[in-house]
């Protein structure tokens, strides 16, 4: 089908933010991606910024009731973060994400939460200011400053003023994304000098940041692995242009830029991990097709794949982490039959 | 050559008299050179998708100018292979494609297309085409679009080139492509004569047959004019037949996704169903008014009351033309989508939101690889029952 989404802004709405001080940051979804730019954006405009609390039960119920049910985990959740928010801060920030190439891509549900919570909080006669704004995020850079000069431009800020606060923003980013990726980098390099039989097992978790990194939905599996022993490594703590290009290698039309930069880690940690395990948000799009990708290309290492929805107990979690961590300490052995 | 005579006597020796006009010339004529054939062997399949298979066979054999596989009706084993070798919580339109495409090369296709879009289409055909030769099917190629993507037209041409016909002449093609658009013009303006007037038809069966020729014709065209006589041809004879249409027959509007809510058999015959019930449909989610005529902004201008962003490949669309159908004073809307399709799902509380605006009812239906129909019958009834009681009182 041929392309023909125009790289114009949206159109100008009436409201203005001007007289926004209090911006919430829905802690979920892109948060944990992007979560420190956007804290130093805000910031450098004078902004307070305020991020929902850590999710729990009752984030997920309100999440619940605001989504339609066939609505994956992750959104549910950022619907609840955003209800958590709606009443304590001045804006809650739901950006859009544009699309800066056919490869790079995000899931259709980064395009449409602003809509989507607009309108779910329409319908459930709930009030919300949302600030939004297009924005291109990891397209080139030109468009992508300009779509945050935009975004000043709502709250009021000059030109001047939004182009530097996006430089701020940029690099704080960079400095956090860089500063895991040396640390988990460390991580293994310590690993490797220890003898064979001291090594803890090291297992690779990939999935998508929102996931990995959340206590009620990644946390449980993460949880139970380090119970068990395991080093934990995570696909998203790694450069991510670099496993990007690594990807390349692996599929030539795989649209998702996030799953993407999974699969290059996958590939370039392959070799200094015990097992892999994917975890997913059920019903993830990208990952309902990756995940199978996945399991049928990359062979060598045990490799877990956990969907993960909103469970009320974790016993189901840890039996199969306790199952897989002693399938890898059997295969350490070496094998069954060996050990 | 000129008047021969032939002159004979009893017993005279044979003599003839031949007379030849024009010049004398050389002994061997210069001749011109044969054409070289330029079309190719392959045999290419598509995707069973509701009435754009005509299309299809046209792009095949006109354009890339190559055999065409036609591929056998889906059955039950079709939906059974594809959701046998895919993942469970992968869209219901994979699984249809990927059953129709072992189909496909059963029946002798070598070449498998596949399309790109803005979501899990995109990757469609590389995981397709994986899994296919994980099963063990290798001697097919894919002529996946995906990996032209983004790429200028020149780049389609020479990729169609080296998987299906080295020889494809461009102006030819290119003269043939602009015949294709406008037959898939015609075949969804025919389509909506027929979702608009088939459930009133007064011998049962009677649009069905005069729809079944009217491909069939399509399919033998050749080129525009041909395309254009089989249009004329086959609107003459729909408008031709009986109808009994009431002054205010009930309204239904279709949308949704963009492949369950067009192939009758993802949606489990939705649109059959709804005609027997004589309902008028009307389905504004087609190939001419999403690839052909569509401007993103201009339709989401007109949603700029609920949307203000893209919200995914067919959304705008989606909302725009469910709150047409509400302005117009539809009685109904259905909305149909695969069981988690991202897009469409985040649709639905704009839906909601316009249903509650305007107080048009909405119907929401998920399909994923079930092929039991009872459930959409009842469903459906209860729903017509609604909107028609709705509209007695109304009226």
């Amino acid at each position: 089908m041929p392309s023909d989404r125009k790289r114009t802004a949206r159109p100008p709405r009436g409201e203005h933010l001007a007289d926004v001080r209090v911006i919430g940051l829905p802690r979920a979804l892109m948060y944990y991606r992007l979560g420190t730019k956007w804290r130093a954006f805000f910031e450098a405009l004078g902004r307070e910024v305020q991020v929902s609390r850590p999710t729990d039960r009752s984030i997920f119920e309100r999440g619940e009731a605001l989504s339609v049910d066939e609505c994956c985990l992750a959104s549910k959740l950022y619907l609840g973060h955003v209800d958590e928010l709606a009443s304590h801060v001045d804006a809650v920030f739901c950006p859009s994400f544009a699309k800066p190439g056919a490869f790079r891509a995000y899931c259709t549900k980064f395009q449409a939460l602003p809509d989507l919570v607009t309108n779910a909080f329409a319908l459930a006669e709930r009030p919300v200011t949302v600030l939004s704004e297009l924005l291109w995020e990891g397209g080139a850079e030109k468009e992508e400053r300009e779509s945050y000069v935009r975004l000043a431009a709502t709250l009021g800020a000059s030109r001047k003023e939004g182009v530097a606060a996006w430089k701020r923003a940029r690099r704080a980013q960079e400095d956090h994304d860089g500063q895991l990726a040396r640390a988990q980098a460390d991580l293994t390099r310590s690993a490797s000098r220890l003898p064979e039989e001291a090594r803890p097992l090291s297992i690779l978790v990939a999935a998508h940041p929102y996931v990995a990194h959340d206590p009620y939905v990644g946390g449980i599996v993460t949880d139970a692995l380090r119970a068990n022993g395991a080093t934990v490594l995570f696909a998203d703590e790694f450069d991510h242009e670099r496993a990007y290009r690594r990807s390349q290698d692996f599929s030539p039309s795989l649209p998702w830029v996030v799953n993407r930069e999974l699969v290059g880690a996958i590939l370039s940690l392959h070799d200094e991990v015990d097992g892999v395990v994917l975890i997913s948000a059920f019903p993830c799009g990208p990952d309902s097709m990756t995940d199978d990708a996945i399991s049928r290309c990359v062979h060598g290492r045990p490799l877990l794949t956990l969907t993960v929805d909103a469970q009320s107990g974790t016993a189901g979690v840890e039996t199969r982490v306790e199952s897989f961590v002693d399938i890898l300490s059997y295969q350490r052995k070496g094998g069954y039959l060996n050990g | 050559m000129g008047e021969i005579r032939e002159v004979r006597q009893s017993d005279a020796p044979r003599a003839s008299v031949t007379v030849s006009a024009g010049g004398a010339r050389p002994t061997l004529l210069p001749r011109k050179r044969r054409r070289r054939d330029r079309h190719s062997r392959k045999k290419v399949a598509f995707f069973h998708y509701a009435y754009y298979d005509v299309a299809f066979q046209f792009f095949v054999e006109h354009v890339l100018d190559a055999d065409y596989v036609r591929l056998p009706r889906p059955t039950r084993r079709t939906l059974e292979i594809g959701s046998e070798h895919s993942t469970d919580y992968v869209c219901a339109p994979f699984k249809h494609i990927l059953g129709g495409y072992v189909e496909a090369l059963e029946a002798g296709a070598n070449v498998l297309v596949q399309f790109t879009g803005f979501c899990r289409l995109t990757y469609y055909g590389e995981l397709q085409e994986m899994i296919l030769r994980d099963m063990g099917y290798d001697d097919f190629e894919m002529l996946n679009f995906s990996m032209v993507a983004d790429h200028p037209f020149k780049d389609y041409v020479s990729y169609c080139k080296r998987v299906v016909n080295p020889s494809l002449s461009v102006p030819k093609g290119v003269a043939n492509m602009v015949a294709l658009l406008r037959m898939v013009e015609l075949l969804d303006a025919y389509n909506d004569y027929y979702l608009a007037n088939a459930g009133f038809e007064v011998e049962p069966g009677s649009f069905e047959r005069a729809r079944e020729a009217f491909f069939d014709d399509m399919r033998c065209a050749t080129g525009r004019s041909e395309i254009n006589q089989a249009y004329r041809h086959g609107m003459d004879v729909l408008r031709g037949l009986p109808v009994n249409k009431p002054a205010h027959p009930v309204r239904v509007g279709l949308t949704g996704e963009f492949y369950t809510a067009i192939d009758p058999i993802s949606n489990l015959e939705l649109e059959k169903k709804l005609l027997s019930m004589h309902v008028e449909l009307h389905r504004a989610v087609n190939l001419t008014n999403r690839i052909l005529h569509y401007s993103e902004e201009n339709t989401r201008r007109s949603i700029a009351d609920y949307v203000s962003y893209e919200m995914g490949p067919t959304s705008s669309l989606t909302i725009a033309s469910a709150k047409r159908y509400m302005e117009e004073g539809f009685d109904g809307v259905v909305h149909s989508k695969s069981s988690g399709c991202t897009p469409e799902i985040d649709c639905m509380p704009v839906l909601q939101r316009l249903s509650r605006d305007f107080h048009v009812p909405t119907l929401f239906l998920s399909f994923d690889s079930q092929t039991s129909d009872t459930g959409l019958d009842t469903r459906l009834e209860a729903f017509y029952d609604m909107i028609s009681m709705r509209k007695g009182r109304t009226l």
